[in-house]
């Protein structure tokens, strides 16, 4: 192993190498997925994904010519650009880019690694716009060697890290509604559950939960679980509720055949 | 009652990827239908989809999925087949007539056979704060954003990292909002990692093993009480938005009106339709595809589309039964290879055994008294 690959090991030694001839791509997609728009892209036929769709993707760095295809078409957003030809310690990395700021040839923007920390500010030397249909930016910026595998995007915003304050004590919560079109509270619920009923459609029509304009689109799910929760049943034997036309929300006179 | 008929031989309900997958089949085999749907596109969930897909090129996969609604829906068009946009089904009697509300009025339809790819609802659940306005369906956010182009707040927080979560957090990001966070009940992200960490990579934190305690606020959401479900501690977050995406359920109800037999595979969503290899449910002449057959992903839902539309072009007798078996064969390896993978597995597994339970009515009554007898046992 060389010992001047920065960061990332040995993961990506081969583009790491090959770039110092010029871009190659380096590919960060490690997991099972079915996807190959990568492949399909490639005209050279450096990334393989094969028959088995689901197979991560393979990458010849000696077949790459650095076009930048598979960066803008990926929709995992997972492969970049890495070019060191420079040789003066810094390199061009190539990101895709697809947020609403558009950047600026020429700018200083933040670059950020896989966790959107802040690793070096970065002048955007070249923008494309490539990929069929609404094409995606590739964004190329000049940054240290040291930190050019490490790259995973430009940012103009900073979000706010840690938007949330710790709380010490958990307020008071009222009683909210199970079923919200006929505004059954949980509890009352759980009131009937403790009668004793236990088929999911005389609890819909003990507690209403359900019988609204919604038809149970929103709370089936919901009374089912607390049916399950009491009874210890669940799935097929619960059962679901029973339909009737219109599954949509009409008015009666429209169905009658007159028209409103 | 006297209402307006018509005749068809295959009507779709859905204008999705499944539906309209299913109706270029069908049209190409010979069987040109009518595809309804209650949406003002084609397309489906697709038509609000702004990111690049996956699969592969049989699906479209490194298009966005808008732009590969308008092509499904050009192809059905070309092919022959009819699609009735801003038409609402109401009802499927188990006269096999169906209830069409088409915007002017409501008729009847009569099919020969029928394709149901009506896809899936977002499921939503219960907690405090849950009915104040800014609360709502990952789904919904997007259509606002990518569909309407408005932002549903400044600041949102997302519960679940599925697929569905983590894109609609990118998007509106992409729309302009702040994402404070997604949280997740569960120790592992669920959807594909190259997703989490495109969200990451703009400052996006996830929280895994958190859970939503209470959404806080006079008249809207001011705020988002969550708890660490290891410390126990509890966080507060400043938003205006909590979006919910934690899972979609089949929008069976169609089916079951019609008198399909519904099963629970949990895996697949929860209740849906029975269905055979060939997207047969256990009524003749009645097909399913897509989400509605089990949620999965678009090149799914067309994949298995196509099979459904080439069995009710054979089963009309239109299509060579053999010429229908090759081409069904070619489809089946491709779905098999789809549903590979860590992320595919339980849900091949899933339509296996859902596919070899046993469907016909003589199946079914069996089925009934072993469950019968099973709970019988338990009492
Ligand atoms: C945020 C998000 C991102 C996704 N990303 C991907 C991805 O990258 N790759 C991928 O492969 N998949 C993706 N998917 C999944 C994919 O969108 C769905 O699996 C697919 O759309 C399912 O297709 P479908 O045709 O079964 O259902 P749908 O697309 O939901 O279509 C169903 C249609 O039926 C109509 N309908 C329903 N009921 C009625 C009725 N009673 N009357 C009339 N019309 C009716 C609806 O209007 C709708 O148009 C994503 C999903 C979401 C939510
Ligand atoms: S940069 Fe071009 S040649 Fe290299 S892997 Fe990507 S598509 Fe292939
Ligand atoms: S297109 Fe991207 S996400 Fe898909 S397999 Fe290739 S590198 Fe991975």
């Amino acid at each position: 192993m060389s010992p001047d690959i920065p960061g990332e090991g040995d993961l990506w030694r081969s583009s790491w190498e090959a770039a110092v001839d010029g871009a190659v791509a380096v590919v960060d997609c490690r997991e099972e997925i079915p996807c190959n728009p990568c492949e399909e892209a490639c005209p050279t036929g450096a990334i393989r994904v094969g028959p088995d769709i689901c197979a991560a993707p393979r990458f010849d760095p000696q077949a790459c010519n650095g076009c930048g295809r598979c960066v803008a078409l990926c929709p995992g957003m997972a492969v970049f650009l890495l070019d060191r030809r420079e040789k003066s310690g810094f390199a061009r990395v190539t990101v895709p880019y697809e947020m609403g700021e558009r950047p600026v040839e020429g700018e200083e923007v933040q670059v950020v690694d896989g966790e959107g920390k802040a690793l070096t500010g970065g002048k955007i030397l070249k923008i494309r716009a490539l990929g069929g249909g609404a094409p995606t930016l590739l964004v190329t910026v000049r940054v240290p060697e040291s930190v050019a595998l490490k790259v995973r995007g430009v940012r103009y915003r900073l979000m706010e890290r840690d938007g949330f304050r710790e709380v010490d004590k958990l307020p008071s919560l009222a009683d909210y509604p199970l079923c919200r079109c006929e505004d059954v509270p949980l509890e009352r619920v759980r009131d009937i559950l403790r009668t004793g009923l236990k088929s999911l459609p005389s609890l819909r029509r003990a507690s209403r939960v359900g019988l609204g304009y919604c038809q149970g689109m929103f709370c089936q799910s919901s009374l089912r679980q607390e049916l399950a929760e009491a009874t210890g049943r669940e799935g097929e034997e619960i059962g679901s509720f029973r339909v009737r036309p219109p599954v949509r929300p009409v008015k009666l006179g429209f169905l009658g055949g007159g028209n409103a | 009652m006297n209402l307006h008929e018509e005749s068809r031989p295959l009507v779709v309900v859905g204008a999705g990827p499944a539906g309209l997958c299913a109706a270029m089949e069908a049209a190409g085999a010979g069987l040109p239908p009518l595809v309804l749907d209650e949406g003002s596109q084609g397309g489906g969930q697709l038509v609000k989809q702004i990111h690049r897909f996956f699969g592969s090129r049989e699906h479209g996969a490194g298009k966005r999925g808008f732009e590969i609604a308008v092509e499904l829906v050009s192809g059905c068009l070309e092919g022959g087949a009819e699609i009735r946009l801003g038409h609402r089904v109401l009802g499927f009697f188990r006269d096999g007539r169906l209830l069409v509300d088409g915007g002017e009025g409501v008729f009847l339809l009569r099919p020969g056979a029928t394709i149901l790819a009506t896809g899936a609802v977002e499921r939503s659940f219960p907690f405090p704060g849950w009915t104040l306005p800014g609360v709502m369906g990952a789904g919904a956010a997007q259509t606002l954003v990518n569909l309407h182009g408005v932002l549903p707040g400044k600041r949102a927080l997302m519960v679940g990292a599925g697929n569905v979560g983590l894109i609609v957090a990118y998007q509106l990001l992409q729309a302009g909002m702040e994402v404070a966070g997604v949280i997740e009940v569960s120790r592992r992200v669920g959807g594909y990692l190259v997703h989490a960490e495109r969200l990451r990579r703009e400052g996006v934190p996830l929280f895994l093993r958190h859970r939503v305690v209470a959404a806080e606020g006079g008249k809207e959401v001011e705020s988002v009480l969550v708890e660490d479900m290891e410390t126990g501690a509890l966080k507060r977050f400043l938003v205006d938005t909590l979006c919910l995406a934690v899972g979609m359920a089949p929008q069976a109800e169609l089916a079951a009106m019609r008198g399909c037999r519904l099963v629970h595979v949990p895996e697949l969503g929860g209740f849906l339709p029975w269905h055979d290899r060939e997207m047969r449910t256990d009524h003749p002449g009645v097909y399913v595809a897509g989400d509605l057959a089990g949620v999965e992903e678009a090149s799914v839902a067309m994949d298995e589309g196509r099979l459904a539309g080439l069995a009710a072009a054979r089963d009309a007798g239109v299509l060579d039964p053999g010429k229908a078996a090759a081409r069904m064969r070619e489809i089946g390896a491709r779905l098999e290879l789809l549903r590979g993978g860590p992320f595919g597995e339980p849900r091949r597994r899933a339509k296996e055994r859902l596919c070899s339970l046993p469907g016909s009515a003589r199946g079914r009554e069996d089925g009934d008294r072993v469950r019968r007898k099973g709970r019988l046992k338990k009492r």
